[in-house]
């Protein structure tokens, strides 16, 4: 993934260094958590401003877990403050597309990138319609009208655990089916 | 390709899928991380979960418009009892816009203007959401009209935060340049003639006003255009993103930039001028970061990362070349 230009290629802080070493790993984590990738790089720049903003002399312990610690509240702290509000946040990103590889983030269709997304909208719901029903009800509940794990797992009268690998098996058909 | 291949492939699918689940589960630990990390160091295991993420995240965008046509279809006729809050939540959210618009709507002029002081500091909400945090010695005007919303500004610098309209683009005139905004924070800064622009996220263009000499530029997070105004070229230059808005937590990051923007940025912080003794003085390049809290001891740091010494003058203070070497 690329970088952004603004984070130095080389600093002299361990931390620093290990951030941009991982920062495609942590983009990845984001982006499964946050639901977009627009978030995922905010989140990400959040992170370093973080890093780059905090106090050295506290620290103690290897950089990389300090690192995914700090990654983990981020996330934490952020989903206290907006709690479950992903779902309805994505909806002006309706038409935005982003590019894992690159650091784009178009936020508007080209004309005739609109009509290939209506076209492709209609494969979404297909291929959503056409997962079994269990996996379908759990995908759906869980990705598409943002709640959690456990509100889902209540919703469908299932555990957890269950539910997990319910949205795990919708998951891996939709990416067989959709992906491109 | 091989029955092995196949299955491995299968099976790094199945992989990639469980830890798409894995990662947004609540007891996601720091081990958990690390896992990821190595599982990711295969890149077909990065592919697969790349594949993975970004179908999900297609899905995801596509939430509102994936789920009403689910449910026009026919097929699917159970309710979801799950789907009442998020109705009730964007109710809220609507009542609470409409409240916090109504007054500045109806009572604000069409164009407002707003100004800040030396060492003076503003953060202005506008009706549409956005922000914008006036620098001291600022101008600017804003109008929020149906179709475009629209700021001029005159001298100054500011860190604007702009809410999201696709149908309402947010539009910046700095003198010759238009800066031209989807939804984004960035900071824009025009003094005597020299235009900056510098953006923290989202993405900014910045193309010649009508009639002014030039091409367009479209910036992206980290970068920053440095513009003369009058000239048809700009430089673009890549900065610290804890650069780009310093100024509000009262520090000023320089990287390479002439002394004497540095004292034109200071004399907009303090009441106190400073002045340069000569004019090739404020050509001396500097970097480095002031913390502003007392001119004087401003004026003794700014010292220590130029070649200058500082004298009383008047009700000021004049900055002097000094020759002797530093230790």
């Amino acid at each position: 993934m690329a970088r952004s230009p603004a984070e130095p290629a080389a600093p002299d802080d361990p931390l620093l260094a290990v951030y941009l070493e991982k920062r495609a790993t942590l983009v990845r984590f984001l982006a499964a958590r946050a639901g977009s990738m627009a978030q995922a790089e905010d989140l990400a720049q959040d992170l370093y401003l973080k890093l780059a903003g905090r106090d050295r002399a506290a620290e103690v312990g290897a950089p990389t877990a300090l690192l995914f610690r700090m990654a983990l509240n981020l996330m934490v702290d952020r989903a206290r403050g907006e709690a479950r509000s992903a779902a309805r946040d994505t909806a002006w990103r309706e038409v935005a597309r982003t590019q894992l590889g690159g650091v784009d983030v178009a936020d508007e269709p080209a004309a005739d990138e609109a009509v290939a997304s209506a076209q492709r909208l209609r494969q979404l719901v297909a291929a959503v319609e056409s997962l079994p029903p269990q996996a379908g009800r759990a995908f759906r509940l869980h990705k598409l009208e943002g709640l959690s794990h456990a509100e889902t797992a209540r919703a469908m009268g299932l555990s957890v655990k269950a539910v997990e690998k319910h949205v795990s098996a919708a998951l891996r058909a939709l990416a067989a089916r959709l992906g491109r | 390709m091989t029955l092995a291949s196949i299955t491995s492939e299968e099976a790094r699918r199945e992989a990639a899928a469980d830890w798409l689940v894995r990662l947004a589960a609540p007891d996601l630990a720091e081990a958990d991380l690390a896992a990821f990390d190595a599982w990711l160091a295969d890149p077909a295991n990065a592919r697969a979960y790349d594949a993975a993420l970004s179908v999900t995240l297609e899905l995801q965008a596509a939430a509102p418009a994936v789920l009403d046509a689910i449910s026009a279809s026919p097929a699917r006729r159970d309710r979801r009892p799950a789907r009442g809050w998020l109705v009730a939540g964007g109710l809220a959210a609507a009542a609470t816009l409409a409240i916090a618009l109504t007054p500045t709507r109806l009572f604000a002029p069409a164009t407002q203007a707003y100004v800040t002081d030396k060492a003076q500091h503003r953060t202005l909400t506008l009706a549409d959401g956005s922000t914008v945090d006036l620098n001291a010695g600022s101008r600017l005007e804003v109008s929020l009209a149906g179709h475009e919303r629209r700021v001029v500004m005159g001298q100054g610098e500011a860190v604007f935060d702009v809410a999201h309209d696709p149908a309402r683009p947010f539009v910046i005139a700095a003198g010759d340049r238009t800066v031209r905004v989807v939804g984004t924070r960035f900071d824009v800064r025009r003094r005597d003639g020299q235009l900056s622009v510098s953006v923290e996220r989202g993405m900014v263009e910045v193309e010649p006003a009508d009639g002014a000499p030039g091409r367009g530029f479209r910036l992206h997070p980290g970068q920053r255009l440095d513009h003369l105004e009058g000239a048809s070229d700009v430089k673009l230059t890549a900065i610290d993103p804890l650069q780009v808005e310093a100024w509000k937590t009262g520090r000023l990051i320089f990287r390479d930039q002439p002394l004497a923007q540095v004292v034109a940025d200071l004399n907009q912080q303090f009441a106190r001028p400073i002045a340069l003794e000569d004019a090739a003085l404020g050509q001396t390049r500097v970097s480095g970061v002031l913390v502003l809290d007392d001119e004087a001891a401003v004026i003794r740091r700014l010292a220590l990362l130029a070649p200058i010494k500082a004298l009383p003058s008047g009700d000021g203070v004049i900055l002097r070349r000094d020759e002797a070497p530093k230790p």
